[in-house]
């Protein structure tokens, strides 16, 4: 390890400074991805409504239309609350309360109140908005639309202060088709992301390289044996060995939503089984060269014994593969998220990158972008960097590599 | 030669066999009967079932069974859908394949050869810089999303801007093939006519070879630029000869051992077809067939499936190994 940071290689590496931004940017990844495992998203905010469904980002509703209907779900809120409140004897407000969407809260008023400001608003409505055939033709009406506004903004008061930062943090990308926030699930499978990429890379890259330098250098049967099992694998399409090794774990503990780090198990299982091979056919061409070098030769004739060798000389010189391969098999691990999520097979009871993908599918169609975008865009610059630093380690480490 | 292939063939058998040894059992790992049956089957109706599919026989005698059915292109009848055997199935399933991955995997190659052609012989200038900045970008995108943004401005948008004589669907549809049929070893093979396919073919075929590009432009120019390199192309340049003969006829001819292998590698995936896509769009195709097959637990299909995909995975590969061993006659002998 040592010897690897103290290498050309290692100096050309840090000398890229694209290399090194994007270092940057996967380390503010995941440190988000440790603040939310630390509890700062936690399950329950991915879930809570916080606002009607598929509000745009920014809160941004352009058209009066929009804004209209934007305002009348808040309004509509409140009247279901008191025509309840009428008919169970109850006060409206604590009906109310637990109808809150995330930071914003309804206001307390007394029935009568409430009732005072349902009535203006029904009237403005019936009597001015409702009918116009298109609002857009009818830039006269805005400021009735305007006081539409404001009494649902009594109505359901915009929070102050630190509360007021918090809803406008959890609503600037919008909600998707159950009023979620997509800013807050969008950070929270930032914590999945590397959940699924972290845990199967490094796995598959010790099993695999550990695997290709025995089977190289030990050759003989145990050559024969791993050579066997990797090209058994590899001859299955990758997805339908995924789907069949995820199947087999269907009606046990790991198929329930309710529990989603056991859910996530056959996932771990899956991509390990499938991604060890890289690192391993690597490793093991690699180590064939290093056996017939000098050093190795020297240290069999000092007289270390073969399992010394291997993990003292030879596994250590093939540490830069080990560093491309994890690279390469993180991106794997979260392309490959995407679309087992899509099949129903992937993550399960937690939102993550592609299930805000496979959710997004029909929105698009009806032109609402924002939770495709938010997921694409934030699983974009992840890879990205990855692509970046991959290139680069290979650039630095193995530059006669093709492909 | 002869030798070397047969040494290839021998040396694939095992590794035939582990496949469907590995299938079998992570298919026997809970209880089959139950995927079938459901949870509330009687102890008389189990016992039918397994004594009627011979699940009752050890591992060993069903894995030799499958073995002889095999061979003789007999996997046995699908559970999901009774009285359909899985050779019907599979037969039917390749032609919607065929028809997205052949014309993907045409352009795709031709595009993407040419492009990392061009690449590398303005190697360090703008175009190459802009090219590899470009597949770089493209790699990172999932290719889901492809899928969605590739529907929502291949199809849906024009849709909704010229109306519904916009020739390509939004997805594809269970009868997407008019029966224009062609009769191959005595079964009838649907095939799609031409406007059929275009409705229904074409914005995949589009989608898979934008996916594609960035992958096998990095690829090619990498290729390209270390037959750059080679004193053949000094010594052509010394000569005078232009350079678009230099790039067309010297360098694309040396080439040609990476792209073949690249092209050939390929090949199975004709076969199985884009899962995704096939998924997304509805196309009944392998890919489609199969995945649905193992969500609903129909054990013959998967097996009879993977058993066909993995033994034309096999021979595609020793294909490429024998064509590699005939341009290079140092691979036979290692």
């Amino acid at each position: 390890m040592r010897r690897l940071l103290k290498s050309r290689g290692a100096r050309k590496f840090t000398r890229n400074r694209l290399a090194m931004a994007a270092l940057g940017i996967i380390a503010v990844y995941f440190l988000t991805a440790l603040w939310v495992l630390l509890g700062g998203i936690s399950m329950e905010a991915t879930r809570q409504r916080v606002a009607p469904k598929q509000v745009p980002g920014f809160l941004e509703t352009r058209t009066l239309e929009e804004r209209v209907a934007f305002a009348m779900h808040y309004i509509d809120e409140v009247d279901q609350a008191v025509r309840l409140a009428s008919r169970r004897d109850q006060d409206a407000y604590e009906i109310l309360a637990d109808k809150a969407l995330a930071e914003r809260r309804a206001a307390k008023m007394s029935t009568d109140e409430y009732n005072e400001l349902l009535d203006e608003a029904f009237a403005v409505l019936e009597d001015e908005l409702e009918g116009v055939e298109d609002l857009s033709h009818h830039p006269e009406l805005e400021p009735r639309v305007e006081r539409l506004e404001e009494i649902a903004a009594a109505l359901y008061p915009v929070p102050q202060g630190w509360e007021g930062v918090k809803y406008r943090l959890r609503t600037f990308l919008g909600s998707d088709a159950a009023g979620q926030s997509i800013s807050v699930r969008a950070v929270y499978s930032v914590k999945v992301a590397f959940q699924i990429g972290l845990i199967t890379s490094v796995i598959s890259v010790i099993i695999g390289s550990l695997l290709g330098a025995a089977a190289a250098f030990f050759g003989g049967w145990i050559d024969h044996v791993i050579t066997w099992i990797f090209s058994t694998l590899s001859s299955i399409p990758y997805l339908v060995l995924l789907s069949v090794l995820i199947v087999v774990f269907f009606g046990t503990i790991f198929d329930n939503p309710e529990r989603p780090f056991l859910s996530l198990v056959p996932v771990y299982v899956a991509f390990c089984s499938t991604f060890w091979i890289g690192p391993c056919r690597v490793i093991r061409g690699e180590t064939m060269k290093i056996k017939e070098l000098e050093y190795v030769q020297a240290a069999t004739a000092i007289g270390f014994s073969r399992l010394y060798i291997l993990v003292r000389h030879v596994i250590p010189n093939t540490a830069h593969l080990m560093f491309i391969n994890f690279s390469l098999l993180f991106i794997g691990a979260i392309k490959s998220e995407v679309i087992l999520s899509f099949l129903g097979l992937g993550v399960k009871g937690q939102p993550s990158w592609g299930i805000m993908i496979r959710d997004a599918k029909d929105e698009v169609i009806t032109y609402f972008f924002w939770q495709i975008g938010a997921a694409t865009v934030l699983m974009f610059v992840l890879v990205l960097a990855f692509n970046i630093l991959t290139d680069a380690l290979q650039d630095a480490f193995d530059p006669r590599h093709v492909d | 030669m002869w030798s070397f292939i047969l040494r290839r063939l021998l040396y694939n058998i095992p590794v035939y066999l582990g496949i469907i040894l590995l299938v079998m059992v992570l298919l026997r790992v809970r209880n089959p009967v139950y995927a079938y049956l459901g949870k509330n089957a009687d102890a008389k109706q189990i016992e039918e079932f397994e004594k009627s599919f011979g699940l009752k026989d050890p591992f060993i005698v069903q894995y030799g069974r499958f073995l002889w059915n095999g061979i003789q292109l007999d996997f046995g009848e699908s559970w999901k859908y009774k009285g359909t055997t899985v050779r019907e199935k599979l037969l039917g399933a390749i032609p919607p394949s065929l028809s997205i991955t052949v014309p993907a995997l045409v352009l795709t190659s031709l595009l993407s050869i040419t492009v990392g052609l061009l690449s590398a012989f303005n190697r360090g200038r703008l175009l190459d810089r802009l090219l590899v900045i470009a597949a770089v970008l493209g790699m990172s995108i999932s290719f889901l999303v492809y899928i969605i943004f590739g529907q929502f401005f291949g199809a849906a948008l024009p849709r909704n801007v010229f109306g519904e004589d916009w020739p390509l669907a939004i997805v594809g549809y269970g009868d997407w093939y008019r029966l224009s049929s062609v009769d191959i070893f005595g079964l009838t093979i649907p095939v799609p006519d031409a406007m059929t396919w275009v409705k229904f073919c074409l914005l995949p075929v589009l989608i898979s070879v934008v996916v594609a590009m960035g992958y096998d432009t990095r690829f090619y120019r990498a290729v390209m630029v270390e037959e750059c390199n080679r004193d053949y192309i000094i010594t052509a340049r010394a000569k005078g000869a232009t350079k678009s003969k230099i790039m067309f006829v010297h360098m694309l001819k040396n080439a040609m051992i990476p792209i073949i292998t690249r092209i050939m590698t390929t090949l199975p995936f004709l076969i199985t077809g884009s899962i995704l896509l096939e998924m997304y769009f509805n196309i009944p195709g392998m890919g489609r067939t199969l995945i649905t097959a193992i969500t609903d637990m129909d054990y013959p299909m998967i097996q009879g499936f993977t058993a066909v995909i993995a033994l034309l995975y096999i021979l595609s590969i020793i294909l490429t190994d024998v064509l590699y061993a005939l341009v290079d006659p140092r691979v036979r002998l290692s």
